[in-house]
Formats: structure tokens, sequence, C-alpha cells
């Protein structure tokens, strides 16, 4: 069935378009854009549990004034500026590493990089909190080889806490990262390498010049997936911590700090709100600043 | 279209609907309670409920047993999002934690105040569950502390049961690097995310991070300074054995790899559930602290019964509660020699149980020591912000253990504590 305006502004008023569109739409309404800006309310009232009351920009001056807030920023972005760049570089050699065709067990690599993705949140940072216990397989091990003369407190030490969480989303995240790239690799042009090749340029002059350059697009989405994912971090310190953050707050992220303030603590959920906006915003902040800094210069 | 002339015919199906959820329920009576330990609370509201089964045939209990800090987090969850179709008909909840959810969420709880007789409870208790003249939920167990030892590694060491009654804290460390010289054995486990035992040694002073107002008392709690500088003297002479998390640290002395536990009564039936240290246990009065109004008592924990407003078998529930818990001097007495609960109703005290011996201990008359030291507990008001300074508290741990002075340390815990609270 032919329509009768195809394209211009009657395509705006086709009812029957509105109409397939309208259960989504009035979902998405409903589901989405009713609790963000109810949250975005919410985040201008204080009060405990259900005694909630207007109360301005308290809760933003609370913020300036909360020692735990400014902490569990600080861990946040400490994971942020620490992790992402060491994940994103690791997936990308890792990526390159099995391109290579002449690679024997290529298939068998790239599925073990991968597999720890599609393992549970809960299930793997329970099993990370085994094995580094204090007298786990991981301390065992590198006392074994030499490598430590007393086992690390991986748990209860606050510097080696924040490693280990680093640790933990690296082995998780890294191989989801590399896909991208491995996808993105195989649709470069082969072409362009054996004209590299021929001209007598190095491999590794290859992968900086032409590799990441036309990587650059995956490599900003990648980028900007992990910081999301590594600033909204909190089923790997929650189950890591028995959701406390400790020891001595080292690992408490904002996601676990807002939970904290709904679940643990009094309750209050105005503030609670507040800090999930501050989320909102270092996600905006940040992309905004990954864009621009991978704009294209030359045009 | 006129709604009328259907209006009859909707409200008969419902009411046909409603009629046959009504049958079907007062056939089958089913109370949903939610608690933490399988060994104590959970064994006891199953003895509780058998006994109320025989008498009331059609009340039937699900009993679910989750981690405490699943219930209180996931009672929070309920009562936030206004819909109680998750929440169970009684739930039991800590007494640091009681005013918090009664404030926080009015109207959420049944008072009991007309059903239940409070005078026949300790008075300390019935307090933490009185909101503006009405009193919400059903007294249950006291933490009343004890200092559980192994009188094998003890003597061992070169220590009688004598040597541990009435210790100064800084005897007990003495006496735990002792322990270790001789035995190999550390004195006791600890959890440096846990501020329990800062709690304890607080509150034998007489002290809480909160006075009688509700304010904080932070910076010049000498009891909570003393407390912080004995935890440090513990952890700098390192006679604990470190654990992560509560079930790690129970296993620290099931294990027989600690020589003491230091908690409240309600661990007995942890301790008990290991046959094979049958004997080898004796329990003595917690250590004090060298400052004014010092004792050897003090409370860990504690909690009682809360029955749900919105609970579809309200009466029921509250009905069960009364019989047993408000009643039943028998089952209290059955409660204390399994379980180890030192229930708070007075009338309980009286009977056989508490002048009973107890072959696990070696025969000592455990239960009347305890009841004893729960009339020295000095009392203080616990305040809605209990968890926030803990986590304070916990936070400073690491720093305390590494010698930052303890005036230093009491500051940081202040300016934490004071943005929590508001």
């Amino acid at each position: 069935m032919a329509l009768a305006h195809r394209g211009g502004i009657g395509r705006y008023y086709n009812i029957n378009g509105w109409l397939f569109v309208a259960p989504a739409l009035g979902l998405i309404a409903l589901f989405m854009i009713y609790p963000i800006l109810w949250s975005l309310w919410m985040s201008f009232q204080s009060g405990r549990g259900m005694m909630l009351k207007f109360a301005g920009f308290a809760n933003i001056v609370r913020l300036w004034n909360d020692p735990v807030f400014i902490k569990a920023l600080t861990n946040t972005m400490t994971y942020f500026v620490v992790q992402v760049p060491i994940m994103i570089l690791l997936a990308l050699i890792l990526a390159s590493l099995l391109n290579n065709p002449r690679l024997v067990g290529r298939g068998f690599f790239r599925t073990a990089i991968f597999l720890p993705c599609v393992t549970s949140l809960v299930a793997y940072s329970v099993l990370f909190k085994g094995m580094f216990a204090l007298d786990g397989i991981v301390n065992s091990t590198l006392e074994a080889v030499g490598i430590i003369a007393s086992p690390i407190p991986w748990l209860t030490h606050p510097f080696w806490a924040k490693v280990l969480v680093i640790i933990a989303i690296t082995w998780r995240w890294t191989g989801y990262n590399m896909i991208f790239y491995l996808a993105a690799m195989q649709n470069i042009d082969k072409s362009i390498y054996e004209v590299a090749r021929i001209d007598g340029v190095p491999a590794w002059a290859r992968f900086t010049h032409i590799t990441i350059p036309l990587l650059k697009p995956v490599i900003l989405f990648t980028t900007v997936i992990s910081t999301i994912g590594t600033i909204q971090l909190f089923d790997e310190v929650y189950n890591l911590t028995e959701g406390k953050g400790g020891p001595s707050n080292a690992t408490l992220t904002l996601s676990l700090y807002i939970y904290n303030l709904t679940f643990r603590f009094m309750p209050n959920f105005g503030y609670a709100a507040t800090v999930s906006y501050v989320i909102v915003v270092l996600v905006a902040l940040l992309a905004s600043l990954q864009f621009f800094a991978a704009r294209e210069r030359d045009r | 279209m006129d709604m009328r002339t259907y209006l009859p015919r909707f409200a008969a199906i419902a009411l046909a609907g409603a009629s046959l959820l009504a049958v079907t329920s007062a056939q089958a009576k089913e109370i949903t309670v939610w608690c933490w330990d399988p060994n104590f609370n959970v064994a006891i509201m199953k003895e509780a409920g058998a006994r109320y089964t025989k008498s009331h045939p059609d009340v039937t209990f699900n009993i679910v047993d989750f981690a405490k800090a699943d219930v209180e987090q996931k009672l929070q969850t309920g009562l936030s999002s206004g819909t109680a179709d998750a929440l169970p008909d009684i739930v039991l909840i800590e007494d640091y934690g009681a005013q918090k959810y009664l404030q926080s969420f009015p109207g959420a709880f049944a008072p009991l105040s007309g059903t239940v007789d409070y005078s026949g409870f300790a008075p300390y208790k019935v307090e933490l569950m009185t909101l503006n003249g009405q009193v919400y939920g059903m007294p249950f167990d006291s933490g009343v502390t004890g200092l559980y030892y192994r009188k094998d590694y003890l003597e061992q060491a070169g220590f009688k049961p004598e040597d541990m009654q009435d210790l100064t804290w800084d005897r007990f460390i003495e006496i735990g690097q002792q322990v270790e010289a001789k035995t190999g054995k550390k004195m006791m486990g600890l959890d440096p995310t846990d501020a329990g035992l800062v709690r304890i040694i607080m509150q034998s002073a007489g002290q809480w991070y909160f006075d009688k107002e509700g304010n904080t008392n932070i910076t010049g709690n000498a009891a909570l300074k003393a407390a912080l500088e004995t935890v440090g003297k513990i952890m700098s002479a390192n006679i604990y054995k470190p654990a992560a998390g509560w079930s790690d640290w129970v296993g620290t002395f099931t294990s027989g790899d600690v020589a003491t536990v230091i908690t409240g009564v309600w661990i007995t039936g942890t301790v008990k559930a290991q046959p094979d240290q049958s004997g080898k246990w004796g329990v003595a009065p917690i250590p004090a602290l060298s400052i004014d109004g010092a004792t050897h008592a003090s409370n860990l924990g504690g909690s009682s019964w809360y029955v749900l407003e919105s609970s579809a078998e309200k009466a029921e529930a509250i009905e069960f509660l009364n019989a047993v818990y408000a009643k039943d001097v028998d089952f209290y007495q059955t409660i204390l020699q399994d379980r180890g609960a030192v229930g708070s109703l007075l009338a309980a005290r009286g009977g056989a149980a508490y002048g009973e011996a107890d072959a696990f201990f070696g025969g000592e008359k455990v239960w009347q020591n305890f009841s004893d030291w729960l009339a020295k507990v000095p009392s203080v008001n616990y305040g809605i912000f209990t968890n926030e300074a803990d986590t304070a508290v916990t936070a400073q741990l690491p720093a305390l253990s590494q010698g930052t002075p303890v005036d230093e340390v009491l500051k940081a815990i202040d300016a934490e504590v004071s943005a929590q609270v508001q």
C-alpha cells in the first residue's frame, strides 16, 4: 500500500504511524521519563523515609560538606582514571594480536578472553572474593612462586582493595571491548596494510598509524561506554565488601553510596537522588569531553 | 453505554471473588516471618510457631531465613516502595534500627499497646519500641554480653577460670599475648569492618554515639575514646585473627582457632553447635575499662518482633506473638536452654532453666550469670543513626591500627557522622 503523502510535513501527521509507536512511547514516558523527572524533583527534597519536605538547594550544599560523598567521588574518579585507559589499551593490544590470521588457536583465545563478559557480575565478584582472601589461591600462588613473602591483604587494606576492584573489572570487561575492536579491524581493508608493508612500514608503526586512526570511532564509543560503566560501578564493590565499600570507605563508589543512603542508612531519598544526579552530570561532562578530544581536526 | 446496568453484575463477580479468597484464607492462615540466624531466632520462631499451631491447627508458619543485612535492606526497600505485597507479616528488627523504621515509615507497623501487657517486660526494651506514646512490636531477646573462653587453651597458657573473672582490658591483652606464646592460638577473632566490639566497650561504660537527647556525642565521649584505644591496643598487640565478614568471624571460633569470643549471649546457640567442643568453654563477664562509670556488663544487638500494619494476617500475627512471647514462660525456658536466648519477659527469669547448670560449659550456671549481668547493663539511647556512626567508626579503624592518635580519629569520626546526621 503506497502512502498518500510520502515525505514532507504530511509524514508527521500520519495518524497510523503515531498509533504504531504510541504504546512504546507511552511505556517509555511512564517508565523512563516520568521517573527521571520525579527523581529530579526529589533531589530538591529532604527528610527521613517517607517524611520528605521541599528543601531547595540544601542537598547540593550538603554534598560539599559531606566527607563520605567526597571520598566516594574521589574513589570513582580514581577507578575511572586508572582503569579505563588500562582496559582500553589492553583490549586494543589483545584484539590486534588475535586479528593475526597466522595465530594458532585464535578461536580458543578469543572465546577465552570474551568469556568473563558473559559471567554474572555477582558470581564473579563472589569468586574473586574467595580467590583473593588472605589464605586464598592468589596469595598462596604468589607465595609459592616467590613473588611475595607475606600474603597481600587484598580485602582488608585500603590500597589493595582498590587494586582488587580494578583487577576484577578489568578482567570482566576487557574481552567485551576487545570484541568491538576485532570487529572493526576486520572491516579495515587489507590492501592498506599491504601497501604499508611494501613501503617498508614496520609493524608497530602500522598499528599506531593505520589501525588506531581507523578504529577511532570505535575507540571513542568504547571509551564512552566504559566511562559510563565505571562511574556507575556498583555490583563488584557491593559483593566484594559486603555492601560496605570498606575497608575505610576505600572502595566506596557513588552508586554504592546512593544505595547506602537509601537502603542501609536512615533513608533519605532526596539526598540520594541528588547524588545520582551528580553521576548524570559527570557522565555527560566526561562523554562530551571525549567527543571533543576525538573530533575531526583536519576538516 | 450505561454503566449502571453493568455495575451490579461487576459487583457480584467482585464479591464472589472476594468471598472465595476469604474462604480460602479462613481455611489456612499462613504467617510469614523474616528473621536471620538459623541457630537462633529462626530456630526459636520455628519453636514458637510449633507451639501455636498445636492450639491453632489452621495457622501455618513460613519462616524465611535471610542474612541480617538483607532482612533490613529488603524491609527498607519494601517500605519505601509504598506497596506492601512483598513484605512479611512479622519481621525481626534489631534494637539499634527500631526507631529508624518507626520514625521514617509512620503507619507501617501495627501498634500493640492495647493488646500486649508491656509491664511484664524489661522497661529498656519497651522504651526502644515506643513512639509518641504508642508501643510497637513484641520485645524479644537481650544481647547481654559475655566473655566466652576456651578453658583448654587458657589452661595450657597457665590460666584458671578464676583468672578470667572481672578482667581489665589491659590484663585481657596480656593474657592474649601469653596464650599466643604458649599455644600459638590467637586470643580472639576481629572483623575490621564491624564496629561491634567498639560498641560493646563503649556501652559498658554507659555511653553511646548519641546522648540522651539524641545529639551526637563523639569528640567528648570518654567511653568511645577508651573503646577505640582498647581496640587499637588489641590490633597493635596483634592478638587477633582478622576476619572478613560475619561468617568468617564465626569461623574463627567454631574452627577452634581462637581462645575467646566477646559478644552477645545470642551467640551461645552457635557456640554450642560444635558438640566436639562440649566442656571446653567457660563464660566470664567481659573485661572493663579503667574510666569512671566502667562496668563488666554491656549489650550487643538484641532484637524484637514487629507486625506489619498492611499484613493480611495482622490480627492472627498479633494474637500469636501475644500468646507465645508475652505469656508462655515455659517457652522461654526451652529457648534459653536450647538456644541461649535471654528473653526480656521478666516472668521468665523465675523459671527453672535459669538456675540450671549447663554441661556444655562444664556445669557452670551460665544463665544465672547472664541474667545477673543483664540487670547491670548501663542504659543508653541508641538514637536513629547507629548505622551511620558505625560506618564512620569502621572507616577509621585502619588509621587507628596504623597508630593515628585517638583524638584525631575521633575528630574524623565526628566530621563524618555530623555530615550524615540530618
